[in-house]
C-alpha cells in the first residue's frame, strides 16, 4: 500500500542521526542535526545527487552524437576523434571529446510525443499527459526519495525552469523551487524584514503554534509547522546563490557564458547536498537554420557541461552525482529547404555521466541515415528506469493517484543494465 | 451468475503476446492512457476474493424497499448517525473526543456552511448567547445565509471541474458557477441539477450546465470516468483498456456506459462578453467502438459498435432510424444544434438521477458526509466497489436512504449531519491523522484557497477598509490578493490521494510579503480598530483573538500577547507583527 513521504524521511534522518551520534554530536532537533559543515559532508559524501542538463526545444543529434558524415541526413559539420578509440562526435563539442571516456551516450532513443509540450512532459515525468493526472516530474521523485528531512536548501532546484507539473500528485512538499535564467530567486524568496523584528515575530509564532499543538496532535499541524521552519532555514543559507565569489575563478573551466554560470551554480548546490538540479538551456528548436542555432549553442553548453563533470571530479562528487542530458525531442535525418530539422522521436540521443553509470560507452545504434534505431531501442520509460535505478531507487516504487497505483517509471520499463557501473 | 467465463483472461497470460518493449509501447502509445500494470502479466496481481455483485445489490435493494431502511426515531436522522457512530467506538474500543466548545462549534460551522470565519462581532454575539439552542438557531441561520449558497457552489464546483479542468474554455466559468449558485440558492434538489448538468440544456454562458461536458469535448471515454467518478462515486478508469483485475467492471461495461456519449458534439454558438458560448449537440447516428483489451490491439484495427448499457444494467432500446435518415456530418458553428430523434444522453441522464440507481443516492450521501465530517464512509468517495468496503456498512445505507426520502434536498441532509454530536465534537485529542477512521473526534481540513481569501479578509476587518476609503470596492472575487498567487500558494494543498502537505513555498508568500495588502493600517481595519482603542490592552487583545480565531485567548497567551504589544512606545509595528502571526497560524490554516 501507500507508503507516506514522511515515514522514508525519518528512516533516513534517523539514520543520519546516529552517524551524527557517532561523530560526538547528540542531537535531538532534526532540523539542526548539522552542527559543523565537516559533519554533513562526513555523511552526506554517500548520499546520490542527480543534475539534470536540460536542451530546451531538442538538441539534434547529428550535429552532437550521432553523425551520419557522408550520408544525406549528414550535415554540415565533421566528426572528430574523442578520448576514447572509436568514438567521434560532432567538432562542435571539443571539450566534451575530451571527456568521452566520462559519458555513456544513448544513441538509440525512441519516445512517444514528437511535439513540444508533450516532449517536455514525457522527458521530465516518464509519461505521456493524461487527463486528470498530474504526473511528478523526476526532480520531485528524486526529491522525495534521495531528499534531507529538515535541509536548509529545498530538494529540487530548477536553473531557467521548463516543464510544469511540478512535483504532481506527490504533493507540495516536493515542488520544485525555481530560479530565473540568470540565477535569480523566485519572488518572496526573500526576507525584507529588518532580522530583529524577523526573529521576535517567529518567536511569538512559535509560542501561538506551541499552544495549539498542545490540544491538537494533527499530523498536518506538524507538517505545517515543520514547512514554515524550512521556509525560515531558506534564508540563512541564501550566499550559496551568489556565485560572484567563486565566478573569477572558475569562468575559464566552464566558459564565459551564461549556461556556464548556471552550471557553476548547479555545482555548489549540489555540494551543500541538493539532491536535484536541473539546467535549462534554450532553444534547439532549429525549424530553420540548423546548423546556424547549433554552431552557437553547443559551443558555451559543451564547454560548460565538460568543466561541471571536472569540476565535480576533483571534489570527489562526480561518483556520487549523476549528469543527465537530454532535450524533449530529437532532429529529423532530412533537412527541410529552411535548413532546419524538425522534431523526431524515432531514433535520437541521450547521455549520462557520473554517480552509477559507465563512462566511455555508446549504447545502442541507430541505422546509416539515422531513420531508425538498428540495435538496442530505448523508450522514455526505459531510460527513466535507468536512471533511478542509477541513483538507488527501485524504479517499481508505486504512488497513489486517487486509488490508481503509478509506479515512477511506467510498467514495462527496463533498466538498462549495460549502461550502470 | 450474471458474470461468466473468466474474468481475468487478461492476468492468465495466455491471451497476451508480450513483444519487445518498443512494440509493447507503440501499442500503448495507441492507448492514449498511461501504460498500467495490468497490461503487463508479470506486474499483475492475483486477484483478490471477489464478492458477487449481485449479494451488493441485492443488499442495495432491500434497504431501498425495506421500511426498517426509513425506522428513525423521533429525534431524526442525526440521532441515528450518533448512534451508529457510538456503536462503532464501543466495538473497536476507541474513546472520543470531548464535546467542542462553543468556540470550536462556531469556527467550523461557519467554515463548512459559508466558507469564511465568522466577523468580530458575529462571533461575540454567539459566544456571549446564553439560550440553550444557539446551536441550532446558528445552524438554522447560516443554512438560510446567501453565503451558504456561494460556498456550496464553489465546493461542488471543485468536484465537477477541479483547479486544471479539461478542455477549452473550461477555465473561465462565470456562467456556470452563477447558475450552480442559484441551484443552492433555490435549494434545488441534487438529482433536478445533475440531471441538468447531464442533460445539457442551452449554452454554456446563459444556461451554465452545458459546459460541464465542453471539458470532454470528442473524448466519451473521459467523459464516461468523469460521469461515473463524480457521479456514481466509481472509478472505471481500469475497465477502460482491460477488465477490471479485482472489481467485476468488465472492459465492455466501460464501453457500454462511453456509448451513451459517442454521439455528443461541443458546438459554439456565439459570444457574449468575450466569453465563447459552448451548447452541447447530439447526433443521431455514431457508434462507440470496441476493439478489445489494449494490449491486443494491432494498428490500423477498427472495433466493433459497441451499444449502450446502463452499468450492470439493461442494454438500452432504441428505435430504429428510418432507412433513409440523412444527416450533415457536423453541426455548424454559431446556432444551437437540433435534439436528435432519440437522445442516448437524455435516457443515461433519466437513469443516473433515479432514487432507485444504486450508485445516485449512496454516492452523494457517501460524499457530502466526508465534506462535513472528513473521511468518507467509504473512502475515498468516488470509490464504491466491491474492494474498498465502508467503515460504517449501516449508516452508510441509512443515509443513502435518508437522502432518498429526502427527495435529494441538501440542505436537509446537511442540517442532520451537523446537527449531530459526531459533527459537534471536539478537534483536540492524541489522534494523529488529520480524518480519524472511526470519527471519534473531528478532523483537521486545510482550509482552501477561498476559504483562506475569505477568512483573512474577515479577520482583517478588509470591507471596513474599503469602506472607509470610499473607492468603489473591487469585482475581483481574489482581491487583493489575486488569484495568480492564490492558486499557486494554496490551490492544491493535497498530495495525489488528498491529504495536506506543508510546503515550503506557502510559507515564504507569508513570511516575506504576499500578505502586505491585507496587513493594512488603514482606516476601517483590525489594525486601526485596535491601535488607536482606549480600552485597555487586555481587552484589545481579546478583540484581535476573536477576529482571528473566532475565540477568546487563555490567560497566557493574553498576558504573552499584551507584553509583546506594550514593550515599546510605538505599538504600531509590533501590532502589525501580532496580526500576522496569528493570520499564519496553524490554527488559522486548518478547519478543526
Amino acid at each position: 500500500m501507500r507508503c507516506p513521504g514522511h515515514e522514508h524521511v525519518s528512516r533516513r534522518a534517523l539514520l543520519k542521526g546516529t552517524l551524527a551520534t557517532a561523530a560526538g554530536g547528540a542531537v535531538m532537533n532534526w532540523g539542526n542535526l548539522f552542527q559543523s559543515r565537516a559533519t554533513a559532508a562526513e555523511v552526506e559524501r554517500g548520499q546520490k545527487r542527480c543534475i539534470l542538463l536540460w536542451m530546451n526545444g531538442g538538441a539534434s543529434q547529428f550535429e552532437t552524437f550521432d553523425m551520419k558524415v557522408g550520408r544525406p541526413t549528414g550535415g554540415l559539420f565533421r566528426e572528430i576523434s574523442t578520448n576514447v578509440p572509436g568514438t567521434r562526435v560532432c567538432e562542435l563539442m571539443p571539450t566534451i571529446a575530451q571527456n568521452m571516456d566520462k559519458l555513456a551516450v544513448i544513441r538509440s532513443m525512441r519516445t512517444s510525443q514528437v511535439d513540444h509540450p508533450g516532449g517536455i512532459h514525457l522527458m521530465h515525468t516518464g509519461y505521456s499527459e493524461a487527463a486528470g493526472i498530474r504526473f511528478p516530474e523526476m526532480g520531485a521523485v528524486v526529491a522525495k526519495y534521495l531528499g534531507r528531512d529538515g535541509s536548509d536548501l529545498p530538494n529540487f532546484i530548477k536553473i531557467f525552469p521548463h516543464g510544469n507539473t511540478g512535483s504532481g500528485f506527490l504533493g507540495p512538499m516536493y515542488q520544485p523551487f525555481t530560479l530565473s535564467p540568470e540565477g535569480n530567486l523566485p519572488t518572496f524568496s526573500r526576507s525584507n524584514l529588518n532580522p530583529e523584528i524577523e526573529s521576535r515575530r517567529s518567536e511569538l509564532r512559535s509560542f501561538v503554534e506551541e499552544q495549539y499543538a498542545r490540544q491538537h496532535k494533527a499530523e498536518t499541524a506538524r507538517m505545517h509547522r515543520e514547512a514554515y521552519e524550512a521556509a525560515r532555514r531558506l534564508q540563512n543559507v541564501q550566499a550559496v546563490f551568489h556565485i560572484d565569489d567563486e565566478w573569477e575563478k572558475y569562468r575559464d573551466l566552464y566558459g564565459d557564458s551564461a549556461f556556464g554560470r548556471r552550471c557553476l551554480l548547479a555545482r555548489r548546490l549540489v555540494e551543500e547536498g541538493v539532491p536535484f538540479v536541473e539546467v535549462g538551456q534554450s532553444s534547439y528548436d532549429s525549424h530553420a537554420d540548423n546548423f546556424v542555432w547549433h554552431r552557437g549553442l553547443l559551443p558555451p553548453m559543451e564547454r560548460a557541461w565538460a568543466g561541471l563533470l571536472n569540476d565535480l571530479e576533483q571534489r570527489g562528487l562526480l561518483e556520487h552525482t549523476l549528469v543527465v542530458w537530454m532535450g524533449e525531442i530529437g532532429r529529423t535525418p532530412s533537412i527541410n529547404n529552411r535548413s532546419g530539422r524538425d522534431h523526431y522521436v524515432r531514433s535520437w540521443s541521450t547521455a549520462l555521466a557520473g554517480g552509477g553509470v559507465k563512462g566511455g560507452l555508446v549504447y545502442g545504434e541507430s541505422d546509416e541515415d539515422g531513420i531508425d534505431v538498428k540495435d538496442n531501442p530505448v523508450t522514455e520509460g526505459d531510460f527513466f528506469a535507468t536512471i533511478y535505478q542509477a541513483l538507488g531507487i527501485d524504479p517499481a516504487v508505486e504512488h497513489y493517484n486517487g486509488v490508481r497505483p503509478i509506479p515512477i517509471a511506467p510498467f514495462g520499463s527496463k533498466v538498462v543494465q549495460d549502461l550502470l557501473a | 451468475m450474471l458474470a461468466t467465463g473468466s474474468d481475468h483472461a487478461i492476468l492468465s497470460g495466455g491471451n497476451l503476446r508480450p513483444g519487445p518493449a518498443s512494440q509493447v509501447v507503440s501499442r500503448l502509445v495507441l492507448c492514449r492512457m498511461a501504460p498500467c500494470r495490468e497490461n503487463y502479466p508479470e506486474y499483475a496481481r492475483v486477484n483478490s476474493v471477489k464478492p458477487p455483485r449481485e449479494c451488493l445489490l441485492l443488499a442495495l435493494l432491500l434497504v431501498w424497499l425495506s421500511p426498517a431502511g426509513f425506522a428513525r426515531g423521533e429525534e431524526g436522522l442525526r440521532a441515528e448517525i450518533d448512534r451508529h457512530v457510538e456503536a462503532a467506538w464501543k466495538a473497536n474500543k476507541v474513546t472520543p473526543a470531548e464535546p467542542a466548545s462553543d468556540a470550536e462549534f462556531l469556527r467550523r460551522l461557519y467554515l463548512d456552511l459559508l466558507g469564511t470565519i465568522p466577523t468580530h462581532d458575529e462571533a461575540v454575539a454567539f459566544l456571549d448567547d446564553s439560550d440553550a439552542a444557539k446551536r441550532q438557531q446558528l445552524i438554522d441561520r447560516l443554512l438560510d445565509d446567501p453565503r451558504f449558497a456561494r460556498h456550496q457552489a464553489e465546493v461542488w464546483d471543485q468536484v465537477l471541474f477541479g483547479r486544471n479542468p479539461p478542455g477549452y474554455g473550461t477555465d473561465k466559468r462565470e456562467g456556470f458557477q452563477a447558475w450552480l449558485q442559484n441551484q443552492f440558492q433555490q435549494n434545488t434538489p441534487y438529482d433536478q441539477w445533475v440531471k441538468a448538468i447531464l442533460v445539457a440544456e442551452g449554452n454554456s454562458v446563459d444556461d451554465g450546465a452545458p459546459l460541464f461536458f465542453v471539458q470532454y469535448k470528442s473524448q466519451p471515454e473521459d467523459a464516461t470516468e468523469a460521469v461515473t467518478q463524480k457521479f456514481l462515486g466509481v472509478q472505471l478508469q481500469c475497465a477502460r483498456c482491460h477488465d477490471h483485475p479485482f472489481e467485476s467492471w468488465k472492459q465492455l461495461d466501460f464501453y457500454g456506459m462511453a456509448a451513451f456519449f459517442a454521439r455528443l458534439q461541443v458546438v459554439e454558438v456565439g459570444k457574449k462578453n468575450n466569453l465563447a458560448m459552448y451548447a452541447i449537440g447530439e447526433k443521431n447516428r455514431g457508434e462507440m467502438l470496441f476493439t478489445g483489451p489494449v494490449t491486443e490491439q494491432e494498428v490500423g484495427q477498427k472495433g466493433e459498435p459497441v451499444k449502450p448499457k446502463f452499468l450492470h444494467g439493461e442494454p438500452l432500446e432504441e428505435p430504429e432510424l428510418p432507412a433513409d435518415f440523412k444527416e450533415d456530418r457536423n453541426f455548424p458553428n454559431g446556432k444551437l444544434p437540433p435534439k436528435p430523434r432519440f437522445s442516448r444522453k437524455d435516457q443515461l441522464a433519466e437513469w443516473i438521477a433515479r432514487p432507485d440507481n444504486p450508485y445516485f443516492a449512496r454516492a452523494v450521501a457517501n460524499r457530502v458526509w466526508a465534506q462535513f465530517l472528513g473521511r468518507g464512509i467509504v473512502h475515498p468517495v468516488d470509490n464504491l466497489s466491491d474492494s474498498n468496503k465502508p467503515s460504517h456498512p449501516e449508516l452508510l445505507d441509512l443515509l443513502a436512504s435518508a437522502m432518498v426520502e429526502y427527495g435529494f434536498d441538501l440542505k436537509r441532509y446537511i442540517r442532520e449531519l451537523v446537527s449531530s454530536r459526531t459533527y459537534q465534537l471536539s478537534g483536540g485529542g492524541e489522534v494523529e491523522a488529520a480524518m480519524p477512521s472511526w470519527f471519534e473526534r473531528a478532523r483537521a481540513r486545510p482550509l482552501t484557497a477561498e476559504e483562506l481569501l475569505d477568512s483573512w479578509r474577515v479577520a482583517v476587518g478588509y470591507e471596513g477598509m474599503e469602506q472607509a476609503s470610499g473607492r468603489r470596492p473591487s469585482d475581483d472575487r481574489y482581491a487583493p490578493l489575486g488569484s495568480g498567487y492564490l492558486m499557486q500558494f494554496f490551490g492544491a494543498p493535497s498530495n495525489g490521494v488528498g491529504d495536506f502537505q506543508g510546503g515550503l513555498h506557502e510559507h515564504l508568500f507569508l513570511n516575506n510579503g504576499g500578505l502586505s495588502s491585507l496587513l493594512s493600517t488603514a482606516k476601517g481595519g483590525l489594525h486601526d480598530t485596535l491601535l488607536n482603542s482606549e480600552s485597555p490592552w487586555e481587552q484589545r487583545v481579546d478583540r484581535l483573538f476573536v477576529s482571528l480565531l473566532s475565540r477568546r485567548p487563555t490567560a497566557e497567551e493574553r498576558e504573552k500577547f499584551v507584553a509583546y504589544l506594550t514593550a515599546e512606545q510605538d505599538p504600531q509595528t509590533r501590532l502589525n507583527e501580532a496580526i500576522w502571526v496569528l493570520m499564519t497560524s496553524s490554527e488559522f490554516r486548518f478547519n478543526h
